[in-house]
């Protein structure tokens, strides 16, 4: 399968006063379509560094990013946001919905800046999206007035709404409990199955297991990049 | 230049259906540009900013408070200073800008001379006035006027009226309108009759309950006939110090031959209790010239021959309304001016609070931004949104300030008129309307910039981190 996403000798560094952090060191990497791929690390490894790299919202100090065949990592502020509007999608650990808008309209909100007309087409797709995560009963509802599973369930449709090349997500079952998080991972799982690919950041072994591979990161290099054979046996 | 409107209903529909107009046409204009790509943005920014502003209504409310209150007190003080100026410009008008008056003035320094002579001789005489006639065509009339402070008796009735004695043009010149009767007439003269007419004050006084034509009304131990009354009219500022306030109402008019005839050349007034005598031929020269350009040639060639003939003395002064006509058009333009640098100074003060409330919204704000930019937002469009919510604002300020202004405009000389005797003129200065609006909307621009700005360059992934 053809490489999505290709990243040579990226390096990342802060700087912090006189010191300079080396976050990432010459890491090279490269994910195919359609795989399911977890970023795990302790905590100053670099994992989210990477993962906002490839979300477009952050850029390399050096080295070369390239999504499908476009090196990104020298793009305009503006270049990277059409990109992250046309070809990625995004979960994040604490959900964030804007509390104002409604379930569809935050569905809708990443359509916004596509420049693109919203009409009842638009509109229906949201609404589908809103009934394929199971919240066909709520549309009109706000976020503060659902439970932390249903939000991230309109984050994950909210992702999906313009048809992304890349869902990212960044540790989407932090805020969950298990029997929330297996019911987002179920749902993670079968986007993959459907040919989404999904890199997301997360801590926890039992979430990493319902990855296709596990990419372990320490002090900015990779430590290890293992395939789970053991899929779908996990335990429920 | 400028247009002016009384504040009446009439006018205020003129104004709302302005307002409408624009209003049709921007729906309009809305409606055309929204189907390009540059509109759907626009008309999105709008929809955005008028439900966050929705979400904190009384915020809202009070950052705009400032613009309402600056945009308010411009279309109110306009109005009022446009319409106090107005005022003094009809009274100005009121005196004919092509008449020229010429005044005999006692000589300061006369009054010793005064005191040893016991009778004062100064001012206009007939013979100054048969130079005057030599002007020729560009002199379209010559109105004398003698004034005599007077006891005027009706019965028990007694005014203290201020006798005119003037010939029939003098009508003309103070465009006087008859309340009943008729105003003196050529032949009143010749044939030194004794009659007169009444200022409305003056009849109102003497004959409260009878009809005053054909009554005779006695003043300086003659009898005059009334033949005619005046209505009321406005009487004229004292203004520019040198002329004194004009109480059109209460004067009464008689022929100028017969007041010569009958009272004869002196004229005593009575002042702090002493009793002068003055000799004085003419009080008042009125010249209306044929045409405004005329004014000013014949006003310096009056000034001439009046110092030929009175020589040194200087008993007699030149007023020409004209002159104060453009100096209070030059006062005016002055005060309009001042009154544009305090609405800038209020709606930059206005504008300030918009800014403060800004910056305050754009960091409460901050992962909605973040938000806004990792699902795609470029910077431009989180400026064109912090943008558009500002202008909402502050144009929504504008109008508010303009609905307030025009109603205090309304209001405020009807309780005016409760607490002072004098009413408050004012008058709707239209072009401030819309100049204020305009102003509002800039500024929405000037000072939603600076947040809006810096709302799109936080960086995303620290907006999304933001609390």
């Amino acid at each position: 399968m053809a490489a999505i996403v290709r990243v040579a000798d990226l390096v990342k560094n802060y700087h912090m006063g006189t010191q300079t952090v080396h976050v990432l060191k010459e890491l090279n990497l490269s994910f195919e379509e359609g795989d399911f791929v977890a970023l795990m690390g302790p905590s100053g490894s670099g994992k989210s560094t990477l993962l906002n790299i490839l979300g477009c919202l952050d850029k390399p100090s050096s080295g070369s990013y390239f999504l499908g065949d476009t090196n990104v990592a020298k793009m305009s502020d503006d270049q990277l946001s059409e990109v992250r509007s046309t070809y990625l999608g995004f979960i994040f650990q604490s959900y964030n919905l804007l509390p104002q808008y409604t379930v569809v309209e935050n569905i809708e909100l990443p359509l916004l800046y596509q420049g693109i007309k919203l009409d009842d087409t638009t509109r229906d797709r949201c609404i589908k999206l809103a009934e394929m995560v199971g919240l066909a009963e709520r549309l009109d509802h706000r976020p503060l007035q659902l439970s932390g599973g249903q939000q991230q369930r309109v984050a994950i449709a909210r992702s999906l709404v313009n048809d992304p090349q890349l869902i990212l997500g960044d540790e989407p079952t932090g805020n969950l409990d298990t029997k929330t998080s297996i019911e987002i991972m179920q749902m993670l799982r079968g986007l993959n199955q459907s040919g989404k690919t999904i890199i997301m950041v997360t801590h926890e072994n039992d979430i990493a297991e319902w990855a296709r591979r596990v990419v372990r990161l320490r002090d900015g290099r990779v430590e290890s990049d293992t395939r789970n054979d053991t899929r779908g046996t996990v335990a429920v | 230049m400028t247009s002016y409107l009384e504040p009446t209903q009439t006018n205020l529909l003129v104004a709302a259906a302005i307002l409408v107009v624009l209003l049709v046409l921007g729906v309009w204009g809305f409606g055309r540009l929204s189907r390009s790509a540059i509109g759907v943005k626009l008309r999105r920014s709008l929809s955005l900013a008028v439900k966050s502003l929705w979400l904190h209504k009384l915020r809202a409310f009070l950052s705009v408070l400032g613009i309402i209150i600056g945009t308010s007190a411009v279309i109110s003080l306009m109005a009022f200073g446009e319409g106090s100026m107005q005022d003094a410009l009809d009274d100005i008008k009121r005196q004919g800008a092509t008449n020229l008056i010429v005044r005999s003035v006692k000589p300061p320094d006369d009054s010793a001379t005064a005191q040893r002579s016991y009778v004062t001789t100064y001012g206009l005489t007939r013979r100054d006035l048969e130079r005057f006639e030599t002007f020729g065509d560009s002199v379209l009339r010559i109105v004398p006027l003698r004034v005599f402070p007077t006891e005027a008796r009706f019965l028990e009735r007694l005014v203290n009226a201020r006798v005119i004695g003037t010939t029939p043009e003098y009508a003309d010149v103070q465009k006087f309108q008859l309340a009943g009767g008729r105003f003196l007439i050529e032949s009143d003269n010749k044939e030194l009759l004794n009659v007169c007419v009444l200022g409305s004050e003056a009849a109102d006084k003497l004959f409260p309950f009878e009809e005053p034509l054909g009554r005779s009304v006695q003043m300086r131990g003659f009898d005059f006939t009334v033949i005619g009354v005046i209505q009321e009219r406005m009487p004229t500022g004292g203004s520019g110090g040198s002329q004194a306030a004009e109480e059109f109402n209460n004067d009464i008019y008689i022929p100028l031959e017969t007041s010569v005839a009958r009272f004869g050349e002196i004229i005593s007034i009575r002042s702090s209790g002493a009793r002068m005598n003055e000799r004085v031929q003419f009080n008042q020269v009125t010249i209306t010239v044929s045409d405004i350009d005329k004014v000013r040639p014949v006003g310096d060639a009056i000034k001439s021959i009046l110092e030929m003939e009175h020589g040194t003395k200087k008993d007699w002064a030149v007023t020409i309304p004209l002159d104060r006509l453009e100096e209070a058009e030059r006062a005016k333009t002055r005060f309009t001016n001042l009154l544009v640098l305090i609405a800038s100074i209020s709606l930059v003060v206005g504008g300030i609070g918009i800014m403060n409330i800004m910056l305050a919204t754009v960091t409460e704000r901050t992962r909605e931004i973040g938000i806004r930019r990792a699902l795609g937002a470029k910077q431009k469009d989180i400026t064109l949104q912090f943008l558009v919510e500002a202008v909402v604002q502050t144009t929504i300020g504008g109008l508010c300030g303009v609905i307030l202004g025009l109603g205090m405009v309304y209001v405020v000389p009807i309780v005016w008129g409760w607490v002072a005797s004098n009413p408050l003129p004012a008058k709707v200065h239209v072009p401030a309307i819309f100049l204020s609006l305009f102003v509002s909307v800039g500024v929405g621009v000037l000072f939603g910039w600076y947040p809006a700005r810096r709302a799109a360059r936080l960086d995303p992934i620290e907006a999304l981190r933001h609390d």
